[in-house]
Formats: C-alpha cells, structure tokens, sequence
C-alpha cells in the first residue's frame, strides 16, 4: 500500500504527467497491440512448424486476419471464420470429388457457390459477411493447387483446416491472456457518452426550437452510431465474463436510443414548420410545455455520473411528467382542433417518457455494473432486424461470378499453371471489398499494399532468410519486426486497406516452408498471377457498379413506401422497434453503398424518419380501431395505402381531405365515457393529426420534386 | 483407449474428437460461468478461462498418451 502511494505521489509530482498518461493510453495500447501480434504470430509459426504442416504462412496470415486490438471482437471474427473454413473445405471436397475432370460443371458450380456465399453474405453484418465471403475464396485455395492431381484434395483440405485452427487458437488465447481489452469496456465507455450528449442536447430548449442548424454537433449527432454500437454489442457476445443481463440492457438502450432520436427529430421538424407558419402563440405554448423538462434537467450532464445523481433525475423526471401532463390539459382547451398543437403536444410528451425510460435503464445499467443487481428486468427482447435490399445483394452476387468467370476464362486462355492464383486474387478482392463505401479506392489501397509487400518479401526470400536464419528461433528474431510493422500498420485508421494488401501479399510469398524452397521465377510468376488477379477484382467493381445517386434514391423511396405499406395490412404485432432498426439499418447501408451526397444523405434521413413516424402512428391507429371501429378510419387507411402505393398530385389530395374529414369526424363525434375507449379515442386523434401534418410538411416524400444530386 | 479412431471411414488422430467436445463443453460452462456472474471474482477471466480449456482438453488426453 505504501509502496503504492508513494508511486502515485511520484507520478502526480512528474512535470510531464499528462504526457505520461496521453501515452499510456494511446501509444502503450499500440505498442501492446504490436507485441501480441509479434507473439502470437511468432507462436503459430512455432506450432505449425512442430506439427509439420506444409504451409505455416496460412496460420501466420490467419492470425493477422482475426486480429483485433479488443479481444472480442478477435473472438467473433475467429469464430465465423472457423465455420467459413468448414463449409468451404467441405464444398471443394464435394467438388473435386464429382467434377474434377469436367471443366463446365466445375467452373459452373464453383461459379453458382461463389454467387451463394456473397449473396447471403449480402444479406448478414459484420462477421457473419466475412464467414460467408471466407466460405467462398476457400474454395479457390483448397480445390485450385490440386486441380492437376485431385486424389491429394482431401490432404490439401486438412492441411489448410488445420492451419487455420492453429492461428486462430493463437490469436484468440494470446488476445485474451496478455493485456486483454475488453470490447464491453468501450462499449460502456461510448454509451456513457451518448447518453450524456442526449442529455445536454435536450436541456437546451434551443436545440428543439431554433433553426435547423448543421453546425450544431449535437444535434447532427443526435442519430448516429446505433447500427455501430449494435454491431460492437454482438460481438462482446464471445468476451469472457460478458453477462447477459449486461447485453440485455445494451440492447434496450440502444433501442430506446433509436425511440428518442425519431420522437426528437420529428419533434423539430414540426416546430419548424410551426416556425415557417408564424404561429407564434402556439409556439409559446409549445415552449412552456417542454419547460419541465428543461429545469428536470438542469444539472448538467457532467454531474450524473453515480447511481445517487442518476435516481434524483429518474425521479425529477417523473415529476416533470406530471407538470407536462397538467400543463397540456390545460392549453389544449386554447388550441382545440388545432392539428399541429395536437401532433406536437403527443410528442413532447412522448419524448419526455421515453427519455425517463432510458434514463432508468441506464441507471440499472449502472447499478448491474457496480453491484450486480439491477434495478430493471426486462421481459422482452428487442431484437435489431436488419434488412437488405435484393438487388443490392443480386448486383453482388452477379460481380462475384462474374469475376470468377472472368479470371478462369484468362487461365483456359493463357493455359498459365500460375493463374490459379490470380483467380484466387480476383476472388478475394471480388468478394471482401465489396462492403467498402467506395471499393475502387480500396482495390488501389490492396494493390499499393501487395507492390510494398513485395519488396520487404523479395529482401526477406533471396537474402535475410538464406542469409541469417539456422533454425526456427533465427527465423521468428528475424521475422518479429515486420510482424510488428504489420501489427502497427493495421492500428492506423487510414491504412486498413493497405495493410491488408500488404500482409496477403507479404503472407503468400514469404518463404516460410518447413523447408527453405524458394526460386526467383516461381516468385516472379506468381507475384505477377496476384496482381493481375487484383487488377480483375478491381475491373469488376468498375463494371458491376451502375450505382447513382437518384437510383439509390429511387430504391430507398420504393422500400420505405413499401414499409408503410407493409404497416397498414400487414401483421399487426410488429413491433415499433423491428420498425425502426429495419429502416435505420437499411439507410446505413445505402449510404455507405449508393453514393449519396451529402444533401440527399439528409434527405433520405428525412424520409426515415417520416416513414418511422407514420408506420408506427399507423400500427397504433390499427390496434385502437380494433376497439372503436368507424367508417372513416379504414377509408383513411385505405387512401394512405393507395398513396404510398402510386404517390401521385391526386392520390395526395384525396388522402389529405380524407384524413381531414376523419379527423373532424372524430372530434365532432361523442366522446366514450369509459376510461379504455376514452384513451383509445384520444389516441386515434392525435395519430391522425401527427399523419397529417408530417403529410403536409414533409414536401420531398414521396414526391421527390427536389433533384438533390446534382 | 486408441491412439486413432475411425470416423465415417476417416482414419484420424483421437485428439480431434476430443479438441471438438472439449470446445462445445468449455462453450457452454463459459455460458454458465459468465451468467452467474464468476467472473467478476476471478483476477484475471481470460486466463482463468483458458486454463479451464487446457484442463478440459489435456485431461481426456492424458488418459489417452499414459
């Protein structure tokens, strides 16, 4: 202990403490990195070589592959790619064992599996897209070497299984055993973060009330990072001592999360077009409704940090619901009929409860982390559904075939023994760059990356190895400081591409056999075959990528008005949060595949959220109608169908006047005197007017007049 | 027990069966262990975690080479 106190009290008189502690948590954690990729690279060259496998650079290339500096995510990756190495070795068996010697089957089934694997590669995140992607080019490097002489298949095949086993059980112990980081640990750390920039967005009323302003970092940001934070959640699954009751509530956090930042976002463009109107007065009636929330919130977010401050909110908060409920009551007499009070009222309520429930998992949160018991259980789980469009996926499948074909018709034509590998080339880059926001420039990072590596493999083949190395330890001393230049490349943010390139390329033409077998033409030939087959991959993404902007925009109009469409006949136990993570999950992707500009991006986020709020608002009039029925409801059900369906000038205004009359129906109509229907037909009211009136301020959906990609 | 066993006519070495149910068992104590929440008091889980691999799988092992 006193040991410990004078070191602290040494650390705290070092002049240079911050620099100290700047260091220790950026440059130590790569410097760490580096050695548990020295170490366990080093260690899977070690086992292979003692076991006598014949290519100890696949392990070598498999522990790059899999790792990652947080520990789970090594674990996830190392998992689909132990199930990606399954079903790949197990099809080329399959393969090579009926069509070995018919060139048609075999290249037209090898091209229909190449298809499959990227197709429902497509369709799956994160590393479930690597197993499958991994599951089609290992077909390329068990079937292809062995294509001349088929009977050693089944060898190549559990030489190759095998080594893969070997480097991921070392990247994965090694990982876990020295400096482990743990993912969950970022994970809170980046949930802390979001909830306090929730809170400091909205204790400010202006942030509701001014001007849209695109400077404004917290309000922009308000909306990021759930389908990342989701991704960094599912793969904290395989961490040691990962709870489930600790995912449970990363999940729902995450899920109301998503709930606020709609409620949030369509709250202001409401009172933005409340702002356009001038309606002042209701504008001020607005703004003292949210006023409880504000003072609720008072502390600023830098204050909560214990569980004692966190109660004294949820608390506060819930006396400010009350304050909010009576301050509705009695404005709404002033503003009866008035649509837009009506829609924006709901949804400062709506906020403000939805607000108080993540605050309250968040405090559970809190308390599970610091005692281990918390003070919510949740009964349901929210799953994050995901969804892809087709033709997304068939545009991948068809430029994975496609460059397959391409590549085996250069090796029948050029009948080059080394064009196996160029095949396997293409394929890789085919497949694994295809998830990049923009994959051309990925194909020249890769090609940069193999040119590089391949200077360091020539210096290493024809002169340090020869040179320098006797026996295996020789050969790790001398291997360690490109494993770490490796190990520290693929830490640098800009360079994930080139680093992958350069540890292929390094990995597959290292001399690195049990036995030293180098020659300088067979090095040249197959350096050439890979960079060719890097050329093709990149060819095909040239030609399979008619992408533009207003077709992305065309796709996402036609799903998302699809979505509504689903909402208004489909099952009715769809649940808001399948509603939402869907439609987020979908922009997510378009935007990071389709090539929209910065000014459609909001656009589309534009059409998200009205398609959220309207989806939602229909599923809630669709339970409440089930107990009070009324011609004018299905008939505004219907038109808001027939609208989404063929948006037209027409079809807008019939929905419109519709929706009015039903409205007005309904407010005239006698009020039930029962609690239960009384809550039902309040509720429908207020799910008509918030329809309306995103209907009428929302100009661009689906009625895109604006061209926004120019 | 024999070095080598059969499998669906594949001769192969015993230690792979075994490699393969010590895995699924040491996947499904790490599910327990994690949820009752043992982790929390062990010093180091990924250590304590690969140790208990270690002995789940060297010990069928040892029975085997004795």
């Amino acid at each position: 202990m006193k040991a410990d106190n004078t070191l602290m009290l040494a650390v705290k008189a070092f002049p240079l403490r911050r620099t100290l502690n700047e260091w220790l948590t950026i440059d130590a954690a790569v410097l760490i990195y580096m050695a548990k990729a020295i170490i366990a690279a080093l260690l899977a060259l070690w086992i292979s070589m003692k076991l006598n496998l014949p290519d100890p650079r696949t392990a070598i290339f498999t522990v790059f592959i899999v790792m990652q500096p947080q520990s789970g995510l090594v674990f996830s990756k190392s998992y689909y790619r132990v199930l990606g190495t399954i079903a790949g070795v197990g099809m080329s068996l399959i393969i090579m064992g009926m069509f070995a010697q018919d060139p048609i089957w075999f290249i037209a089934l090898f091209a229909l599996w190449i298809g499959l694997t990227t197709a429902a590669g497509f369709k799956y995140r994160n590393f479930q897209f690597y197993g499958f992607v991994l599951a089609g080019y290992t077909l390329c490097i068990v079937a292809l070497p062995v294509i001349e002489t088929p009977l050693e298949v089944f060898d190549i095949a559990v030489s190759r299984f095998s080594e893969v086993v070997v480097g991921i059980m070392s990247a994965t112990i090694i990982s876990d055993v020295i400096f482990p980081r743990r993912l969950l640990d970022s994970l809170i750390t980046s949930e802390r973060e979001r909830f306090h920039n929730v809170l400091s967005t909205l204790r400010d009323p202006q942030s509701v009330f001014a001007v849209f302003d695109e400077n404004n970092p917290a309000v922009s940001r308000f909306s990021s990072g759930v389908v990342g934070l989701d991704a960094v959640r599912i793969n904290s699954n395989f961490e040691s001592g990962s709870d489930r009751r600790e995912r449970q509530h990363y999940a729902h956090l995450n899920h109301e999360y998503m709930n606020l930042s709609t409620t949030f976002h369509s709250l202001k463009s409401i009172v933005a077009s409340i702002k356009e109107g001038q309606k002042m007065e209701l504008l001020r009636a607005l703004e003292s409704l949210y006023q409880p929330i504000v003072s609720a919130l008072r502390t600023p977010p830098e204050g909560v940090l214990n569980p004692e401050d966190l109660n004294e909110l949820v608390s506060e908060l819930l006396e400010a619901k009350k304050e909010v409920q009576e301050r509705y009551e009695r404005e709404r007499i002033v503003f009866e009929g008035e649509d837009e009070f009506t829609s924006a009222a709901y949804l400062i309520i709506r906020l403000l409860h939805e607000l108080h429930i993540h605050c309250a998992t968040y405090l559970s949160l809190l308390k599970l982390r610091l005692s281990g018991t918390s003070s919510r259980e949740f009964s349901r789980v929210v799953r994050f559904s995901t969804h892809t469009d087709n033709v997304l996926v068939a545009l991948a499948a068809l430029r994975g075939s496609g460059v397959l074909l391409l590549s085996m018709m250069f090796w029948i034509w050029t009948a080059w023994p080394y064009a196996t590998l160029t095949i396997t080339m293409a394929v890789v880059i085919g497949l694994l760059l295809g998830t990049l926001p923009s994959p051309i420039d990925g194909v020249k990072d890769f090609f940069k990356g193999s040119i590089f590596a391949l200077m360091f493999a020539a210096i290493y083949d024809f002169y340090i190895i020869p040179a320098y190395t006797s026996d295996l330890l020789t050969l790790g001393l001398l291997l360690a400081p490109i494993l770490g230049f490796v190990g520290w490349m693929t830490t640098r943010p800009k360079l994930p591409i080139f680093s992958f390139g350069f540890v292929f390329m390094f990995m597959s033409q290292c001399a690195l056999d049990p036995f030293y077998k180098i020659e300088p033409t067979k090095f040249l030939e197959s350096s050439l075959a890979a960079l060719i087959g890097v050329i093709f991959g990149g060819v095909a993404y040239l030609l399979v990528n008619f992408w533009s902007c207003s077709l992305t925009q065309q796709r996402v109009a036609k799903i998302l008005r699809r979505q509504i469409v689903g909402a208004c006949e489909g099952v009715l136990n769809t649940e808001r949060s399948a509603l939402e993570s869907t439609g987020r999950d979908l922009v997510q992707q378009f935007s990071t595949q389709g090539r929209l500009n910065m000014r459609s991006s909001r656009l589309v986020f534009e059409w998200l959220l009205a398609t959220l709020e309207i989806g939602r608002s229909i599923l809630a009039i669709r339970r409440s109608a089930q107990r009070y029925s009324d011609l004018h409801i299905t008939r505004s059900l219907e038109s808001i169908k027939r609208y989404f369906e063929t948006p037209s000038e027409s079809t807008q205004t019939v929905l419109l006047v519709s929706l009015k009359e039903t409205i007005s129906s309904l407010r005239g109509g006698d009020k039930p005197s029962e609690k239960i229907p009384l809550k039902h037909f309040e509720t429908l009211i207020t799910e008509f007017s918030l329809i309306r009136t995103i209907l009428l301020n929302s100009t661009t959906f689906p009625l895109s007049k604006e061209d926004s990609c120019r | 027990m024999p070095l080598d066993i059969t499998l669906f006519g594949v001769q192969m070495p015993t230690l792979l069966p075994i490699f393969v149910i010590a895995t699924v068992v040491q996947i499904l104590l790490d599910r327990i262990m994690s949820d009752g929440g043992l982790y929390n008091h062990v010093w180091h889980p990924g250590l304590f975690r690969t140790a208990v691999f270690v002995c789940l799988f060297t010990t069928p092992c040892l029975l085997i080479y004795r």
